[in-house]
């Protein structure tokens, strides 16, 4: 991004540019893996390749974007993502004891 | 534009770029559907390694037309049992006070990692409310274990 000239001071922050394919910082806090997907992808292809190389059971975590939980077949146009935006990993939990 | 909506745009911007694991800081949407730049929902997760870990608390954050000149309210919602929070969930912090240590440089990011901080680290000389200090000064057990059942009410989605 910053080696790009500076797009004008637009005022619409969350308009995003409209480039076909994001890059995706996906992260939990120990490894960070960056993905680049279309934003007509499903994330499901993304949270798939994340564990796969974290050797993670799929059912084991939980991805959430801007703290809400994301579901495998959302893709990135439903959440209005952008460019560098961050999905982050966390353990899957259940209440109550 | 307003220095205060351009700032508030790139203090967006830069959430979105890098923020700290757990976080959530999103301006929050009118009732048109559209963006309020001034009002921001926030989460802040409790710190690992103290009572409060595991919570994910809820945060108001206002800012003010004269911001970052002046500071922005911080207002945990619903209010939070905390000797440093007043009644009303507003919270009490030298950073966050124009007469105190706020300054203008100082980012969300820090603003929110500062109040994380504060969870831990009761300042018993300045209370802002008598529930949380009164308990917190006389039977510390006890409010632990009222901590604990705030952190098991207020777990992560």
């Amino acid at each position: 991004m910053s080696n790009q000239p500076s797009p004008s001071p637009g005022n619409q922050e969350e308009a995003p540019p409209q480039s076909e394919h994001l890059n995706i910082k996906v992260t939990d806090n120990n490894n960070e893996v960056f993905f680049k997907i279309k934003r007509t992808t499903q994330l499901k292809k993304l949270m798939d390749a994340f564990c796969d190389r974290q050797g993670k059971q799929f059912h084991s975590v939980r991805f959430l974007f801007d703290g809400t939980r994301v579901n495998p077949t959302d893709n990135p146009e439903m959440l209005d993502m952008q460019d560098g935006d961050t999905l982050e990993v966390h353990q899957e939990q259940i209440g109550g004891c | 534009m307003s220095l205060c909506m351009s700032r508030l745009q790139e203090e967006r911007k830069a959430w979105r770029k890098d923020h700290p694991f757990g976080f959530v800081a999103k301006p929050m949407k009118n009732s048109q559907g559209a963006l309020d730049l001034k009002r921001w929902e926030c989460m802040i997760p409790g710190r690992d390694k103290t009572i409060w870990e595991g919570a994910l608390l809820k945060l108001e954050v206002q800012f003010p037309d004269e911001y970052p000149t002046k500071p922005p309210k911080c207002k945990f919602t619903p209010p939070l049992f905390h000797p440093n929070v007043y009644p009303s969930g507003t919270v009490c912090l030298s950073i966050l006070n124009e007469e105190e240590a706020w300054k203008p440089a100082i980012t969300i990011k820090q603003i929110l990692l500062g109040i994380q901080m504060l969870l831990d680290e009761v300042n018993p000389e300045s209370p802002a409310q008598a529930e949380a200090y009164n308990l917190f000064k006389k039977d510390r057990v006890a409010y632990e274990k009222q901590v604990r059942k705030i952190v098991k009410d207020n777990q992560a989605p």
